[in-house]
């Protein structure tokens, strides 16, 4: 009796540890497979960048756009024109676009959009039994099929930071030319507080982010089980966990990234 | 009426009763042991398949029949005991040696599995792009053979979602036939077809097979396609050989369980739970 019940309590537990465990498995495996040769994935892999282009750039530039115009752009522009300082914005817009607002809309669209789409793609393949099929015939799906969405999804999402970056900026420039302000001010504190550390940390967080996104979507793809409900449930699922991984990597990566550059702390 | 309700009576049958094929093993199981969260599928399996002949696994839906085929190609591993291909060890094979003990065999997955971006010819050709270094004539050659044995010479230039269930399966077997595999296995290749698709089918593996040898392994829960296929049948159920054996003797046994489901009768020890 105890033991079943406490079986039912640690039962979620043990299955949310083993799943995590899976997906740290699978990411050595991926990492191995893309270095070691051969390297069939040439193809697939241009394939998947092109694919993850096409359907993300647009979602990008008016989620970006929006958001940096909306959340630092017009509330911060508020709170400092109360202290007459709103050419402080250009400088809260590398706090906030660069190091922040821009990799997370970034990691969020990848996510939603071409993660969601990876992980029906192989979750349909797994219930036609496509999957098996391919590894009876002697095709590792780990280096045909993950390596080139994980390469292609780490290469499209540290690209599309830059571009995040860049139309986040020109929702603080309109946020700032709609509070009648002049843009030089605004050029002058953020060019006073950026840094390389700033854009590099971005981009790499930001690669690292497609790196968790395409392991989780690809795993939750690859174990989809239970028809189309199961791939659906599989989409849910891992929308969910890519999410809260970003989450908790964004958390760790900026601790680490402030303590060993404390000159970003500092603010201009 | 007669029918049984109550548990399942496994008392009033033997089991494990394994007669002499004739012929060496080309897969054996050794006291294989395979769980899925609290559903334990295999119970300690020992069963050995012969070379040379279209053997059939047999057995009630649930009972780990197409876990068994997964356990043969290494796309499951069992718990305890070992599964033996032509001599080898599958669960002790390196990622390496298992792609390559894989071109062994041929599989028709219950769908098909054929690869929805590639149209009928690129999915039958696909093994040999993969493993061969044929010319595109002499691909051409072997793809358009097999298709032609399976009936769909004129289907080559068709996607898999334009295709009926029976086709879709007929171009699956042309995929699984075309690197002369040693071994071919059938995931229910009845199910989901019409009976007389079915016989069909039953007399295509038939012919197949004389053509080619090799070990056939077909997983069914159909007595018609058994009665007209087999030359060895094994009966599971609960994970676990109730008898196995030349076919003839089978269809003669005096076991309950196994008189019971050859004949498809609704009296005897396997009941509705």
């Amino acid at each position: 009796m105890v033991r079943s019940v406490a079986e039912r309590a640690f039962l979620p537990t043990r299955n949310l540890l083993e799943e995590i465990g899976d997906m740290m498995i699978l990411t050595g495996r991926t990492v191995v497979s893309a270095l070691r040769p051969p390297y069939p994935y040439g193809g697939e892999f241009v394939s998947q960048f092109l694919f993850a282009l096409r359907l993300c750039w647009f979602p990008l530039l008016i989620s970006t756009v929006c958001f940096c115009y909306a959340a630092p752009g017009l509330q911060a522009a508020n709170f400092l024109q109360i202290f007459g300082a709103l050419d402080r914005l250009g400088g809260f817009f590398v706090l906030a676009a660069v190091r922040e607002i821009a990799p997370i809309v970034d990691a969020i669209v990848l996510a939603g959009v071409a993660g969601t789409a990876i992980t029906a793609d192989l979750g349909a393949r797994k219930i036609r039994e496509e999957l098996d099929a391919l590894q009876v015939l002697g095709v590792d799906p780990v280096k045909n099929l993950v390596v080139p969405r994980f390469l292609a999804l780490m290469l499209v999402t540290g690209l599309f930071d830059i571009y995040a970056i860049l139309f986040g900026m020109f929702g603080g420039i309109l946020a700032e030319l709609v509070k009648g302000a002049p843009l030089g001010p605004f050029w002058a504190t953020f060019f006073a507080n950026a840094s390389t550390v700033d854009l590099w940390g971005s981009v790499l967080k930001t690669t690292l982010y497609g790196a968790i996104i395409a392991i989780v979507c690809c795993y939750k793809g690859m174990t989809a089980s239970g028809g189309a409900e199961g791939v659906g449930r599989a989409v849910n699922q891992a929308v969910v966990i890519a999410f809260i991984g970003v989450f908790s990597f964004d958390y760790v990566f900026t601790q680490t990234l402030l303590a060993t550059h404390p000159n970003i702390l500092v603010i201009k | 009426m007669a029918v049984h309700q109550g548990i399942a009576h496994e008392e009033e049958f033997e089991w494990g009763v394994n007669r002499p094929s004739g012929a060496p093993d080309a897969v054996e199981f050794v006291d294989v042991h395979k769980t899925f969260g609290k559903n334990h599928v295999l119970r300690g399996l020992n069963m050995g398949l012969p070379e040379g002949q279209v053997s059939m696994i047999i057995g009630p839906s649930g009972t780990g029949k197409s876990v068994c085929i997964k356990h043969m190609v290494g796309l499951l591993y069992p718990d305890e005991g070992d599964v033996i291909v032509q001599g080898q060890s599958v669960p002790a094979l390196s990622d390496d040696d298992l792609f390559d003990m894989r071109k062994k065999f041929g599989v028709l997955f219950q769908d098909g599995a054929l690869f929805g971006s590639l149209n009928l010819y690129d999915n039958v050709a696909f093994p040999l792009r993969q493993h061969t270094e044929k010319g595109d004539e002499e691909i051409a050659e072997i793809v358009n053979r097999r298709l032609g044995e399976v009936g769909l010479s004129n289907a080559g230039g068709k996607m898999p979602n334009e295709l009926s269930g029976g086709m879709r399966k007929r171009a699956g077997f042309a995929r699984a036939l075309v690197l002369d595999p040693a071994i071919v296995l059938f995931d229910e290749p009845d199910s989901g077809l019409d009976p007389v698709r079915t016989a069909l089918l039953c007399e295509l593996i038939k012919e197949v097979h004389a053509e080619n040898g090799g070990a056939y392994v077909v997983i069914t829960h159909d007595i018609m396609s058994a009665r007209r296929v087999a030359e060895y049948i094994a009966v599971l159920w609960r994970g676990r050989i109730v008898e196995a054996g030349p076919s003839q003797e089978l269809f003669d046994s005096d076991n309950a369980f196994v008189r019971q489901f050859l004949s498809g009768d609704s009296v005897g020890p396997l009941t509705m739970e």
